[in-house]
């Protein structure tokens, strides 16, 4: 069967529709790659469709996923570990760290971000914390940030857990206006929260940050719908 | 014309994103590791979303965004910015890995499952937007505005459950409660109105 004759072009065009959309039957998507692969005609039959078809996903709400993905990734490659990353996990996952941290005042905070601050001299990190306490003024969760990065580092603190089947999700509360979605926090004691723009933009008007409570892909409305749980003030050590 | 604003400021972030995930597609073909990390930050939240929404579960996505993050590294180098936008490069590398797990274990399942009124349908996904919201969500925003209008609500139904959920004709057929050919026939006529609409609104964008 060739597929690129000019009489079999609709035939073809039908088989990629339906190999973009993904409901081709297991035989005909395997036989439609594979010829793709050395038929220029059938392989831009299928990227013509896949093109179509893809603007289709650009409204599913963005997940983050776990930070155990990227490591595992980088084991596989055998990729060197990530420079900023390794280096601000070793610096998140110090116990005396966190420790203090917990029962700390923002001044500790403070004094330990310049320590840290200090301690690396090559790539300045002008950091940004936010401690999130509940109404009981119980610590649920810090988010850190280095300026100039798109992502906000969060970590768990005690034993604050969305519950089941539902996620938390980070806000931005602007001094006047509706509050901004930052984006669903990944389950994990250390994870981090994509930014579309550098932290320091995207907070460059933001007071406050909080954590709400929302089915797992995030709030379907852009609002918080959930139970805010915890919020706290946006520190800068710049 | 009141959404002009809108339409222009999402089109220029589009732009930008589009330009950034090129280039640093472009350094990743020449093993640029760091280039690679930053492109994982920028796209993964979509991928994994759009692994979840067809696998339907965390760990599996998790392994679908793994393997296909895996073959990027491999096949930067064969990513063509004439003929496609980053992202639905990207976008199809992911659908597809999880569209041929999918379609591999209905390959391990098929005798049982075939005319079996009693085997598990498949099940919606309780949270969450419906694939009808998000494929009119999609519409909304995009030069399909109108498109999926056009669409009757058979097709639009089978359409946004092949779309997002991964079913294939046989598992529309069972859960949409129609005969196989109805359903086939839906998916081709929804598929070929898409078609018109799309390439005459500029879809060659």
């Amino acid at each position: 069967m060739n597929l690129s004759r000019p009489d079999r072009r609709e035939r073809l065009d039908r088989l990629a529709a339906e190999f973009a959309l993904g409901t081709s039957p297991p035989r005909v998507r395997r036989r439609l790659a594979t010829i793709a692969r050395r038929d220029r005609a059938v392989a831009s039959a299928l990227s013509e469709w896949e093109r179509r078809i893809a603007v289709l996903a650009d409204r599913i709400p963005a997940t983050t996923p776990p930070p155990r993905v990227w490591r595992n990734i980088e084991m596989r490659l055998g990729l060197e570990p990530d420079r900023v990353p390794a280096r601000e996990a070793g610096w998140l996952r110090r116990v005396a760290f966190w420790r203090a941290l917990s029962i700390a005042s923002l001044i500790g905070i403070i004094v330990l971000g310049a320590t840290e601050w200090r301690r690396a001299p090559v790539v300045v990190p002008a950091p940004l914390v936010v401690v999130l306490s509940g109404a009981d003024a119980k610590v649920g969760l810090i988010a850190t940030a280095t300026r100039g990065e798109r992502y906000l580092t969060l970590k768990t603190v005690g034993n604050a857990t969305p519950g089941q089947d539902k996620a938390f999700e980070l806000w931005a509360l602007p001094q006047a206006g509706a509050p901004q979605p930052l984006g669903v926090i990944p389950q994990g004691s250390v994870v981090r929260v994509l930014l579309k723009n550098p932290v320091d933009e995207t907070l460059s008007n933001i007071p406050t940050l909080a954590v709400s409570v929302e089915p797992p892909g995030g709030s379907p409305t852009g609002k918080p719908t959930g139970p805010v749980v915890y919020s706290g003030a946006v520190e800068r050590m710049y | 014309m009141s959404g002009d604003g809108q339409a222009q400021t999402t089109r220029t972030t589009t732009g930008e994103r589009s330009e950034r995930l090129a280039a640093l597609l472009a350094r990743i073909a020449l093993s640029d590791q760091r280039a690679f990390a930053d492109l994982y930050r920028l796209a993964s939240p979509h991928l994994y979303a759009v692994a979840i929404r067809i696998v339907r579960d965390g760990a599996l996505a998790e392994e679908m965004l793994q393997e296909s993050f895996v073959s990027i590294w491999h096949h930067a180098g064969t990513y063509d910015a004439a003929k496609s936008q980053p992202i639905t490069w990207l976008t199809s590398i992911v659908r597809n890995r999880c569209l041929d797990w999918l379609r591999r274990r209905e390959i391990d399942t098929e005798p049982l499952a075939t005319n079996d009124d009693d085997a598990p349908a498949w099940e919606p996904p309780s949270d969450g937007p419906s694939p009808v919201d998000l494929l009119l969500a999609a519409a909304d925003a995009q030069a399909l505005r109108g498109c999926v209008d056009l669409l009757e609500s058979g097709p639009r139904q089978a359409i946004a459950l092949a779309f997002f959920h991964g079913l294939s004709h046989r598992e529309l057929a069972s859960h949409l409660r129609e005969p196989l050919g109805t359903v086939k026939s839906w998916v081709r006529r929804g598929l070929a109105t898409l078609r018109r609409c799309l390439d005459a609104a500029g879809g060659a964008e």
